[in-house]
C-alpha cells in the first residue's frame, strides 16, 4: 500500500499528562483522512506532532517512510500545516504575505510567481490581496491561510479545523477545492467539528477520544457498523 | 541563505513599523527643541552681564569701582539717568518693569565708609521671572560683581600701603604646581581637567550601549510576543527553515533595527547635550596627549567588541525571556529584568567606581555581562585591555550559552508549551528536542 504517513503507536506527554494512548492510522497517497473526537480529544496535539511542532514522546511517525524525528526538514519541505487558530502578519498586505511564505518553498524563483498566481486563485481575495492583513475580516484571513497552505501543492495538507471562521457559501467552496486538490496528488489530514464537512471531504474518517483511536473507516462503513443516519451520530455513540 | 533572508527581511519589515518611525522622529524634534531651548537659555544668561546700578553715593571712590566694573566684564548702566528721583523703590520699579533681572544699589556714604576701612553693605536686587537655568546664570552674577568690587577696593588700598608689591601676590603667597599621574606617565596639569575631558569623552558611550540594550532587547521581545498573540509562530515553525535560522534571523533583525535607532536616539541626545554644554567641544590638550589618555584603534576595536558582545547577550537574553511570555502585554513584563541588569551596572559606571566597591558586590556586578563594556571605555583611556579582553571573554561565553539555551528552546515544545503568566502558575512541559 502507497502510505503518504503512518503513525505507529504515537504516545504524548505533557508531564505527567498522557494526551496520546498510541495513536495508530495511516493516510495513502491522494486520501482525505478526517481525525474527529471531542475536545481534548487529542486531535490538535496529533496534527502538531505531524507538522513537526511537537516532539513524539514514544512510538513513530513515518512520512513518506522516513521518521519524523529524524528528518523534520524533509517533512517541513512537503507538507503545509494550518493551525486551528492561526494568524498571519498583521502589518504585511495579503499579497506581500503569500509571497513571503511562497519564498521558503520555492526552488526556482519562478516557482514563488506561480505559487503566488495559485493563491491567488484559491483565496478569491481579488484586489484586497493589496490591502493589509489587519484590515481584513476574519473569513477572508482564513481564506487568505488556506490559499497559503495550498499554493505549494504539498504532498500532505494537514489542516485543523479549515473551514472555521467561514460563511456557509465560503465553506463550500473551499472543501470543493480541497477535494480538487486531491485529484491532483495532495493527500489532507484534516480535524473538524463539522461532521458535514468531514463526510463530504474525507475518504476515512478516525475517531479518537481520550487520546485513543476508537474507529477508522469509510463514513459509510461506520454509520453502517452503528446504525446511523449519519456521522453524527456515529460520533455520539461512540464517545458515550 | 535566501530562507534566511526572506525571514530577515520580513523581521526588519515587522519590526520598522510607522509608530517606530514616527516615535523616532518624534523624540529626535523633541531633543532638538529642547537642546535649542537650553542652548538659547544659557546664551540669554550669559549675555546677560549688563549690570544696572543706582549710585546714591556722589563721591569719586564709588565712580571709580563703577568704572572698573567695565574692565571687569560688565556693562554698567547708571539708573541715575533713568529715574527721576535717585530713589531706591522708583529705581527698583523701573527695573521690574523694563525686564531688568540685577539692580545694585550703592548707598550715600559708600565712598567715605569704604575710605575709613569701614565695611559697607551694597544691596543687591535680582529680579526672579523664572527659574529657568538663566535664571541661574544670573543669580551667580550677583557673586561675579560683588567679588570683582571687593577685589578693586583691596587691591587699591594694598597698593597704596605697600606699593611694592602686586597686592594679588601678597593675597595669594601660596600658589599650587599640579601634576597629574596616570599609570607610569606623570604630567603637569590638573586632575580636574583629565577627569572633565575622560567624561566628556565617554560620557556618550553608556548611554549608547543602555539605550542600544533596551531598544534591541524590547524589539525581540516583542517579535516573539507578537508571533504568539497573533498566532503567526505555529505556521513558522512548520516552514522549511530550520530553528536556529529563525533564531538568529529574530535577533539580527531586532539587533539592526535597535541598533538604527539607538542611532537615530543618540543622534537627538547629542543636539540636546550640545545645547546644555552650549556647544563646547573639549578637545584633547597637551596634557591628555602627555598622560596617554586618547583612544587607540586597538582601544576603540576593543571597545567595538565589548559593546558588540554586550547586544548579543541582550538579544540572546531576550529571546529566551520572548518564549515565556504569552502575549504583546508579558513581554513588557518581561523586560523588566532586562532593564534591572543594565540599569545597574549603567547607573554604577556614572556614579562610582566599580574597582572600589566590596569585593561580593563586585563580583555580582562583574557577572552582569552588560557591566563589562560600561567599565571598558575608561579602561581603554587607562591602556587596562587585559581587563577589557577578559570581559570580552566572559562575555563570549555568556552569549553561547545563551544562544545555546535559547536555540534548545526553540527546537523543542517549550517554544510553544513554555510560559510565565504573572499572576498565574508557572507551567511547562517536557522539552524533548523536535529537531532544527
Amino acid at each position: 500500500m502507497d502510505f503518504i504517513l503512518q503513525v505507529e503507536n504515537l504516545k504524548k506527554y505533557y508531564g505527567k499528562f498522557e494526551a496520546l494512548k498510541g495513536v495508530n492510522f495511516e493516510v495513502k497517497k491522494g486520501e482525505v483522512f478526517a481525525l474527529i473526537g471531542p475536545n481534548g480529544a487529542g486531535k490538535s496535539t496529533t496534527l502538531r506532532i505531524i507538522a513537526t511542532l511537537l516532539s513524539v514522546s514514544e512510538g513513530r511517525v513515518l512520512f513518506m517512510g522516513k521518521d519524523l524525528s529524524k528528518y523534520p526538514d524533509f517533512v517541513r519541505e512537503n507538507i503545509s500545516y494550518l493551525p486551528e487558530e492561526a494568524g498571519a502578519y498583521k502589518n504585511m498586505k495579503g499579497i506581500d504575505y503569500l509571497r513571503f511564505m511562497a519564498n521558503f518553498y520555492a526552488v526556482d524563483p519562478k516557482d514563488v510567481d506561480i505559487f503566488v498566481k495559485r493563491a491567488e486563485e484559491i483565496s478569491e481575495l481579488g484586489d484586497r490581496l493589496n490591502d493589509k492583513i489587519g484590515i481584513y475580516s476574519k473569513g477572508m484571513v482564513r481564506k487568505l491561510l488556506i490559499a497559503r497552505a495550498l499554493m505549494t501543492k504539498p504532498i500532505l495538507a494537514i489542516l485543523d479545523e479549515p473551514t472555521s471562521g467561514l460563511d456557509v457559501i465560503n465553506a463550500l467552496e473551499i472543501r470543493e477545492l480541497v477535494r480538487e486538490y486531491v485529484k491532483e496528488g495532495t493527500s489532507v489530514l484534516l480535524s473538524s467539528h463539522n461532521m458535514l464537512e468531514i463526510e463530504f471531504l474525507s475518504d476515512r474518517v478516525a475517531l479518537i477520544d481520550k487520546g485513543k483511536i476508537l474507529e477508522i473507516g469509510t463514513s459509510e462503513e461506520l454509520k453502517d457498523k452503528y446504525s446511523a443516519k449519519n456521522l453524527e451520530e456515529v460520533f455520539r455513540r461512540v464517545v458515550q | 541563505m535566501k530562507k534566511f533572508n526572506n525571514l530577515l527581511k520580513k523581521e526588519i519589515k515587522e519590526l520598522v513599523t510607522a509608530q517606530l518611525i514616527i516615535s523616532l522622529v518624534f523624540t529626535l524634534l523633541l531633543f532638538n527643541f529642547m537642546g535649542s531651548i537650553t542652548k538659547g537659555e544659557i546664551e540669554k544668561g550669559i549675555k546677560l552681564r549688563d549690570v544696572y546700578v543706582l549710585n546714591l553715593d556722589d563721591s569719586s571712590l564709588s565712580k571709580e569701582v563703577l568704572n572698573n566694573l567695565s574692565f571687569a566684564g560688565f556693562k554698567v548702566n547708571l539708573m541715575n539717568n533713568l529715574v527721576e528721583e535717585k530713589n531706591k523703590e522708583k529705581a527698583i520699579d523701573y527695573a521690574k518693569n523694563n525686564d531688568i533681572n540685577f539692580l545694585l544699589v550703592i548707598p550715600d556714604g559708600f565712598g567715605q565708609s569704604i575710605s575709613k576701612f569701614s565695611p559697607m553693605e551694597i544691596e543687591v536686587y535680582s529680579i526672579i521671572r523664572s527659574f529657568s537655568i538663566g535664571s541661574t546664570v544670573n543669580s551667580e552674577m550677583v557673586n561675579q560683581v560683588v567679588n570683582a568690587l571687593n577685589r578693586y577696593i583691596s587691591n587699591n588700598f594694598l597698593k597704596e600701603k605697600i606699593p611694592n608689591i602686586d597686592p594679588e601676590e601678597l593675597k595669594n603667597p601660596i600658589r599650587s604646581k599640579e601634576y597629574v599621574i596616570v599609570r607610569d606617565k606623570m604630567a603637569e596639569g590638573s586632575s580636574a581637567e583629565v577627569t572633565n575631558f575622560v567624561q566628556m569623552q565617554s560620557i556618550f558611550i553608556p548611554i549608547i550601549l543602555m539605550i542600544v540594550i533596551m531598544y534591541s532587547s524590547q524589539m525581540v521581545l516583542s517579535a516573539i510576543a507578537v508571533e504568539k498573540q497573533d498566532k503567526t509562530l505555529e505556521t513558522l515553525l512548520t516552514v522549511p527553515i530550520s530553528r536556529r535560522q529563525i533564531v538568529v534571523a529574530k535577533m539580527l533583525g531586532a539587533g539592526i533595527v535597535g541598533l538604527i535607532s539607538a542611532l537615530i536616539y543618540m543622534f537627538g541626545y547629542r543636539s540636546f547635550m550640545s545645547g546644555i554644554t552650549g556647544g563646547v567641544e573639549i578637545n584633547s590638550t597637551d596634557l591628555i596627549q602627555k598622560l596617554g589618555l586618547q583612544f587607540t584603534p586597538y582601544g576603540y576595536t576593543l571597545l567595538g567588541v565589548s559593546l558588540f558582545l554586550a547586544i548579543l547577550c541582550a538579544l540572546a537574553l531576550s529571546t529566551i525571556l520572548g518564549v515565556l511570555a504569552e502575549d504583546l502585554k508579558g513581554a513588557q513584563s518581561m523586560s523588566l529584568p532586562m532593564v534591572l541588569l543594565v540599569m545597574i551596572p549603567y547607573f554604577l559606571s556614572m556614579f562610582s567606581d566599580i574597582n572600589s566597591l566590596s569585593l561580593p558586590i563586585k563580583i555580582i556586578v562583574m557577572a552582569i555581562p552588560f557591566t563589562h563594556p560600561f567599565v571598558a571605555s575608561q579602561n581603554v583611556l587607562l591602556r587596562n585591555y587585559n581587563v577589557i579582553l577578559y570581559g570580552i571573554i566572559y562575555m563570549l561565553i555568556v552569549f553561547l550559552i545563551l544562544i545555546f539555551i535559547a536555540a534548545r528552546i526553540f527546537s523543542t515544545d517549550r517554544v510553544l508549551t513554555m510560559k510565565l503568566s504573572f499572576g498565574r502558575r508557572k507551567s511547562s512541559t517536557e522539552g524533548k528536542k523536535v529537531g532544527l
